[in-house]
């Protein structure tokens, strides 16, 4: 403990040295949680915006569904069995149908050709969370109310609710349709793939519009979602190969796999800045070895062994570390804490929407992910770094022969 | 009762034509209770002879006991324990650890030698070396004998057996010394602690009980017992030369 105790004193007695060696493991500590608690928050963005957007946890969609752009062909449907019914009841928390297409809206002012998907208004809510929703209820059903536009695909037909709009799309046998409905609700949903283009139709307006008597997909929430491929799996037994099954990974995947990239790219950027945080405090250290070499030869007078020097400027070493890393955590925590509670909303920024286009199913709010580890890991990581730059200056401390020592100018 | 046996000590440094004989075989006997001072001119020895003592350095050939304690083949964690159990410390530049006040100095000592009594005893020892109620102050606050004062209760706290002090007056000015003088005699007197020191200041060698002169690293007189010695009769001339 009196160890401890001389050697925080000892960092005391250079406060700005020290301050100036360990900014850089500061700086990195920061650094390093904030950029994790981004890249982190980032893949929970894409896996919510897959979760509740697109394929929930497993969706069943026809065999040989394209699985990306803006492809929705309603010719192969899936056929809800009573076998299937059963299976999706008994295991499932929640299951529901949407049908998927493509159609031409047009307004007064403009024509565009966009997703239209069709849902069920009792269900889908349990499926695919509609909490970022700024209008999430009443949905509008049966086959009157009208359609839910999101805000982009309002703006850029010009159009509020109360407006009408035409849609035309192809039949299940691959006529064309097209129908007049008014704009029953403007909404923003936080999910980009649907805020840039995309139109809410109530199942019972698909049906007789597409005149389909199946959905395109049929999606489940789960228990936990990392059962998912023992469901499908089980599916797969189940439907006899007529089914393509995704889950929430197959669609995820991808972009989760690009955030690790950035997390290692952070990582050695890190790496960097601790490697120059090591050379700082070992010259801090080894500049406080030669100043104090009196001392250390005092110290080995009175009784010290060598090892107590080398614990010495170890725990000098140490501490600076667990200082710096603690203002550095301290720091990180508290942003990355404030904007878990207040996660930044892109489709505020002007233009992000846009840039990010609609084929993304990414939440359109970065949720940074606090969590212990993600603080806890860089402050250890630091702590060690300062611990191993101490060892050279620490040993040439120790091995500093006592009776040349004592007497040093 | 033979506190410290000094048998053929030889130190030499560098190899072949640039070797140095810094102490050559000396042999020497300290008695419990003495107040022995080492002199003669710079270069003679006496610092070296001390370092083999103290067990901060060891001897190129020769032995030296402590208290019975052989430290010729004594690794470093042993001779480090012998520094703290059995031997005190007063150095010519104080050598006080400045983030630490007087206190905290002293107690280190106790702390180092794994001894009990902490703050409590370093300030008794404070206090017993006339600095009473400058326990809390650091050693840029003190004066340079305040200093001195220090070292010596750091070097009494853990009672040693034995207390070193290279030139422990030569940074102060003659009344400071004298008083760390008298005080180093004091408590030879009350503790019975023996005291080795070295010096070229013929005042401290007025108040040493015994003189060992050294020249070019071998006794060449050893005068021991008696009161006071006559400044004028002791090797000063062989200090001088």
């Amino acid at each position: 403990m009196y160890l401890l105790k001389l050697a925080f004193k000892n960092l005391l007695r250079a406060k700005r040295r020290a301050l100036l060696s360990s900014a850089a493991i500061v700086l990195g500590v920061f650094y390093l949680i904030v950029g994790q608690s981004f890249i982190a928050g980032v893949d929970e963005g894409v896996i919510y915006g897959v979760v509740h957007g697109t394929t929930s946890h497993v969706t069943i969609r026809p065999a040989d569904y394209p699985t990306e752009g803006m492809d929705h062909p309603v010719d192969e449907l899936v056929e809800i069995t009573p076998a299937l019914r059963s299976w999706l009841d008994d295991n499932t928390t929640a299951w529901t149908a949407r049908t998927m297409f493509v159609g031409t809206v047009t307004s007064d002012k403009e024509s565009l050709r966009i997703r239209v998907i069709g849902y069920d208004p009792d269900t889908d809510p349990e499926v695919f969370s509609h909490a970022t929703w700024t209008e999430p209820d009443p949905l509008p059903r049966g086959t009157d109310a009208g359609v839910m536009l999101t805000s982009g695909t309002a703006g850029l037909l010009g159009v509020e609710k109360g407006d009408s709009i035409v849609i035309e799309a192809r039949t299940h046998k691959g006529a064309v349709n097209a129908i007049s409905v008014p704009v029953a609700a403007v909404s923003r949903t936080g999910n980009f793939m649907f805020d840039n283009a995309a139109v809410f139709m109530p199942d019972a307006l698909v049906t007789s519009f597409l005149r389909t008597q199946h959905p395109t997909h049929v999606s489940m929430r789960l228990t936990n979602r990392d059962n998912s491929s023992a469901v499908k799996e089980e599916l797969t037994a189940l439907g006899a190969g007529a089914w393509g099954l995704i889950d929430w990974w197959d669609d995820s995947k991808d972009l989760v796999e690009i955030g690790q990239i950035r997390r290692n790219a952070l990582n050695v950027l890190v790496g960097i800045m601790m490697l120059m945080a090591a050379m700082a405090i070992a010259n801090t250290i080894l500049m406080a070895a030669h100043e104090r070499t009196r001392e250390i030869g005092t110290l080995r007078a009175m009784g010290m062994s060598k090892n107590g020097v080398l614990g010495l400027f170890l725990a000098e070493g140490s501490l600076l570390g667990l200082v710096a890393g603690t203002l550095g955590a301290v720091g990180g925590a508290a942003l990355t804490w404030y904007l878990a509670q207040n996660p930044i909303d892109l489709n505020a920024m002007e233009g992000q929407a846009e840039t990010i286009g609609n084929d993304v199913a990414y939440s359109a709010f970065i949720y940074v992910a606090f969590s212990v580890p993600i603080v806890v890991v860089p402050l250890v990581i630091s702590i060690l770094v300062a611990l191993v730059a101490s060892i050279y200056p620490a040993r040439l401390a120790s091995n500093m022969e006592p009776a040349d020592a004592v007497r040093a100018e | 009762m033979a506190l410290c046996e000094i048998n053929n000590v030889t130190k030499t440094y560098g190899e072949g034509a640039a070797q140095v004989h810094a102490v050559k075989d000396v042999t020497l006997t300290i008695e419990a209770g003495e107040f022995t001072a080492f002199v003669g001119p710079s270069g003679s020895g006496k610092t070296t002879l001390l370092n083999q003592v103290g067990c901060l350095d060891k001897p190129t050939s020769g032995s030296i006991s402590i208290d019975g304690v052989g430290t010729s083949g004594l690794g470093d964690k042993a001779l480090s324990q012998v520094r703290g159990d059995k031997i005190g410390f007063i150095f010519q530049s104080y050598n006080l650890i400045p983030v630490l006040t007087a206190a905290e100095n002293v107690e280190l000592a106790l702390t180092l030698a794994k001894e009990s009594g902490g703050r409590a005893r370093a300030v008794e020892l404070l206090n017993e070396v006339g600095l009473e109620g400058l326990a809390d102050r650091r050693p840029n606050q003190l004066s340079g004998g305040q200093q001195q004062r220090v070292a010596v209760a750091r070097a009494l706290v853990k009672r040693p057996a034995l207390v070193i002090a290279d030139e422990p007056t030569a940074n102060l000015d003659s009344a400071s010394g004298t008083q760390i003088l008298n005080l180093m005699r004091e408590l030879n007197a009350k503790h019975g602690v023996t005291f080795l020191f070295s010096t070229h200041d013929p005042m401290v060698m007025e108040h040493a009980r015994r003189i060992v002169v050294l020249r070019d690293g071998e006794v060449i007189e050893d005068r021991a017992g008696g009161e006071a010695i006559s400044v004028s009769n002791v090797g000063v001339a062989a200090v001088k030369a």
